[in-house]
Parts: C-alpha cells; structure tokens; sequence
C-alpha cells in the first residue's frame, strides 16, 4: 500500500515542543518554581536587606532564574521515561533527536520568558543600572547560561529514573552551583558557568563595563561550559534510551 | 501463503533477560486483515513480543517482518505503518484528551484537516467527544483506557498492536472497546490483540495463539482449539483431599462419559465430562469424596490452556 502521509522533522518537533510547553505551563507548581524560587530571592535582597544590598546580588538573582531550569529539564524527561510516553511516541516515526531537541527547545523558550520576567522584576523593584549598560547582555548572559543548565538536566535526566527522584537531586546540582558560583555570595569558585556569568553581568548592570577580559571572554567560557555539557547530557541521554 | 498475504512472519524470536527467557523462540505466521489473539498468562512473553514486533526492543536472537519489513533493518518503515495501544494507560495528563490524539497523528505527518475531522469522529464513536476539550488527568480510568485505544488509531495504520487494550475496564466500557475494534478490523487493517483474557480472546479473535514461558503451546481458531477439547461439559469442583487428587481423577476416569480430568491449583479439580451436568450425581458417587463449590459450564479457551499446562491463566 502506498503510503500518502510522510512525517516532516521540523514539523514534528514544533509540535512535540508546543506539546512539552503546554504541559509545562499547565501545570501551577512548575509555574510556582519556575518564577517564585527566584521571586523569592529579589523580594529578600530588596526588602530585607535594603537597596544598596539589592543592587549588588540583583545581577546574580537575574542568573538564578535559568538556572532552576536543570531541575525541570530533567524532571521532563523522568516522566516521559516513568510514564512510558517516551516510549509510545518512539513506535511512531519520529527520532529520538526530534524528542530530545523538542524537550531542549520548550525549556529555552520558558528560559527566555523567565528571564525577561526576572529582569522586568529586578528593575520593577528600583534595581540601578549603570547608563551605559549593554542591554542586550544583560537578556544575553543569562540566556547562555540556560545552556549549560540544560547540558546538566540532561545529565541529570540520565541518570535518574522518575521525575521525583529528578527534582530531589537537582539541588546537588543548583546549591553549589548558586552559592559556589556567588550568586546570592561571595563567590568561591572562579570558572563554573554560574561564577563567570555573575561576574560578567555585575561587570555589565553594575560598571557600564564591556572589557574582554570580563564580559567577552567569560561569554566564551560560558558557551564552552554549555556545548561540552549539552554533548555529554546528549550521548548519556541517547545511551540512557537506546533500544536493547 | 503468499509472502505478501503475511502481515507478520515471524522466525524464531527470542528475547532474554539475563537469565530470565521472555520469549523463547517463537515462530508464527500472520496472515493480513486477521484479528489474531495472542493469549497467554501474565509473564507469559507477549508484551515482550509486541514489542520487538513495534521496534522497541531488539530480539536476542531470530528475526521477524512485519508488512514485509525486518524489524531489525527497517524499523522506520513499520513504525509509519503501525500503531500501537500499550498494556498501560500512556497519556500526556496535562494535555485535553483531543491534544493527546492529535499529537500521534502529527507524529505521523497526517494533513491537519483530515486529523482534526478523525479526531472528533473517534471520540465521538468512543462517546467522548462531550470531553474532548478537558484535560486528561481529570478522567476516569475507563476514558483513559478509550483515549489509549484512539491514540493507536488515529493515523489508520495498516496494522495495530492491542496489548491488553481492556484491561481494568468495567463490562460496559470492554463492550464499546471490542464493538471499536471490530468495527475497525473490517476496514482491512489487520489487528494483533494480546489478552489473557479468555473471553476477550474467544470473542475477538478469528486466530489464537496460546503461549506460556515465552514458547507457543497451541494455535488455530477458537473453534478448533475448545474441539480440542471433545464436546463434553466441564465440571470443576473444590476437594479437602489435596493428596487424593490423582487418585480421584483416575476415579472419575473410570466412567466412560469423563473424556480427562487435570487437578488445577491446590484444591480444584476440572474434569470434562459428556451431559456432565445431568451426570453429576453419578460422578459424586464415582470419585468417593465430598466435592464442594461444584460449577458445571461449557469448556472455553481457559480449559485449552488448563489441559495443557494444568494452570489457569491467571495462576
């Protein structure tokens, strides 16, 4: 029988990606974390330690926001693989790139959003930035470190087996991540995706500044975090799935 | 047969778990436009093999094709030609039961339009369509088990895998899923329906396959195996008398109306027995114990499996 329905990727993965954003958003204690854990910290830095405070850690707070996103990348996937739904699209034609890619989209579009929302919040609250701030890298940084949250949930998704289990240890992830990297402290270490881009951003909101040596140089850093973390995610992931 | 008559052929499959045997080479022939019955206890392999059939696990040994495809080289082409009704309720629950449908057709590439109409017209013939529009984590089981079943249909696939498609369903919803089924089946699709139910089975099935420990102990239609059988009644009774049982079979064999007799489970006896519900009298007087909890009904595929293994399907 000759077949008239022929399965076209790009169309596949816009609608797995709608797919995984509907479920996302429908869902009020995702929409809880995803805004309210950073909210969280915006409302405590301003009020309870007063302006001068605030403006410091607001650039950190802004990098908090994507960062949430590990956990909810990998609590994603558990729950296609507990629930058996990665399973019954994979009797369909699609690949397991178009569910991967799809499930990578849908979380950089509520990063995008999240961040704007954070930053909107940030300035709403009476954060200054310095006049000559970049505006563009203050959206862009936070957006690059998206990526590398995304490279550690797919790491996290390999691992785990249900998308409780996901969101338990994705604070062993989050915590050092947040407080080793400076975002509401000092910072302890140098060159983890979360250190670089505080720095970056203070560097940015805070002096006006665009040196290389802060802003440009630990943008680059900040992608070869999320590529190298995004591909090793991709072969645990694929590995983690493959068919036996 | 013809090659091309087959929808499945299927040539020694095995399927091992470390030590544990899912399937245990299997060979089969199933020709095109058939309901097949695959009918076996729980852990008897059938899920297993659905799902080296669908492509989703790769046999440890043996091959099949499926609509002339090798499942090992040519897994593409049968996942756009099957679809496939999973034992469990597999369902986006953040999702309305319409965006759930939808999205298997999608995934197939169907035009919008022709979709959105099927869509509706399934759900319709499901008596949903009043739900269409609601989430689906608010239904109750039987629904979900309905959108289950329309999720594997929607793109009119040649053939459809059914594993276990009732499965938890109350006598009214099972009916509107087996009259579903067969109204689809004589669209020329040819359907695979794995059950350990035997009426499910006996009902839907033109062919059967029965297997156990991942090996096929018996096949042919419904009709032929139960003649198997012999034409007589089956009369299953309960004994205190746990060590007599053989010996009460052998009793009971002495009639001449008794065909053969199995002891099934710890205390239940089956005998099969010509005008054995008239004769039952003399069958209490011929086995010399006291019989409790006697039922006397017509054999069905569940004494197929019973005479051959002496357990039930359910043990």
């Amino acid at each position: 029988m000759e077949r008239k329905m022929e399965p076209k990727i790009i169309q596949q993965l816009w609608y797995l990606t709608l797919k995984n954003f509907k479920s996302m958003i429908r869902e009020v204690s995702q929409l809880v974390w995803i805004f309210g854990y950073p909210l969280v910290f915006i409302l405590l830095f301003r009020f309870g330690y007063g302006l001068e405070v605030y403006n410091i850690f607001a650039p950190g707070v802004i990098i908090l926001a994507p960062i949430v996103l590990i956990s909810q990348l990998a609590g994603h996937f558990a729950e296609e693989k507990e629930s058996g739904t990665l399973q019954r699209l994979i009797t369909t034609p699609v690949s397991r790139s178009s569910i991967l890619l799809s499930g990578l989209f849908s979380q950089l579009i509520v990063a995008a959003i999240q961040i704007v929302v954070m930053i909107l919040l940030t300035l709403a609250f009476g954060v200054s930035i310095h006049p000559n701030a970049n505006i563009f890298l203050i959206f862009f940084i936070p957006f690059l470190v998206a990526f590398t949250s995304l490279g550690f949930g797919l790491i996290l998704a390999s691992v785990v087996r249900t998308a409780s289990s996901a969101g338990g240890l994705a604070w062993f992830i989050i915590l050092p991540l947040q407080f080793l990297g400076g975002l509401l402290t000092a910072p302890l270490v140098g060159y983890i995706p979360t250190s670089l881009a505080a720095d970056a951003m203070r560097a940015v909101m805070i002096d006006g500044s665009l040196a290389f040596n802060v802003v440009g140089l630990n943008m680059i850093l900040i992608v070869i975090w999320g590529v190298g973390l995004i591909l090793l995610g991709i072969i645990l992931f694929q590995r983690k799935t493959a068919i036996l | 047969m013809k090659i091309l008559d087959l929808a499945i052929e299927i040539h020694n499959l095995k399927k091992y778990f470390g030590d544990i045997h899912a399937v245990d080479g299997i060979d089969l022939k199933i020709p095109k436009g058939s309901l097949y019955g695959v009918l076996g206890p729980n852990g008897a392999g059938k899920t297993t093999t659905i799902r080296m059939l669908s492509t989703i696990l790769h046999p440890t040994e043996g091959n099949a094709k499926v609509l002339g495809f090798d499942i090992k080289k040519e897994a593409g082409e049968i996942k756009k030609r099957i679809g496939v009704c999973p034992q469990e309720l597999v369902l986006y629950p953040r999702l309305t039961a319409r965006e759930n449908i939808h999205l298997i057709a999608q995934m197939h590439g169907m035009a919008k339009k022709d979709y959105k109409e099927r869509t509706d017209d399934l759900l319709g013939k499901m008596n949903l369509l009043d739900r269409a529009s609601s989430l689906v984590k608010g239904f109750s089981g039987g629904m979900k088990r309905r959108i289950n079943v329309l999720m594997a249909v929607v793109h009119e696939p040649e053939l459809l895998f059914f594993d276990e498609p009732t499965a938890g369903l109350d006598p009214q919803s099972r009916r509107v899923v087996w009259d579903f089924i067969r109204d689809f089946q004589e669209k020329e699709c040819t359907i695979i329906l794995t059950t350990h139910s035997m009426e499910e089975a006996d009902d839907l099935s033109d062919e059967l396959v029965i297997i156990d420990y991942g090996k096929i102990i018996t096949k042919g239609t419904p009709e032929e195996l139960k003649g198997k059988l012999g034409e007589g009644d089956i009369l299953e009774f309960k004994v205190k008398e746990i060590d007599l049982r053989d010996e009460i079979i052998e009793r009971a064999k002495t009639l001449d109306f008794v065909k053969w007799g199995k002891s099934v489970g710890k205390h239940r006896i089956v005998l099969n027995a010509l005008d054995g519900l008239r004769r039952v009298s003399e069958i209490m007087d011929a086995v010399k114990v006291k019989m409790e909890d006697i039922s006397v009904r017509q054999n069905t595929l569940e004494d197929v499996f019973i005479d051959i293994t002496g357990r039930r399907l359910r043990d």
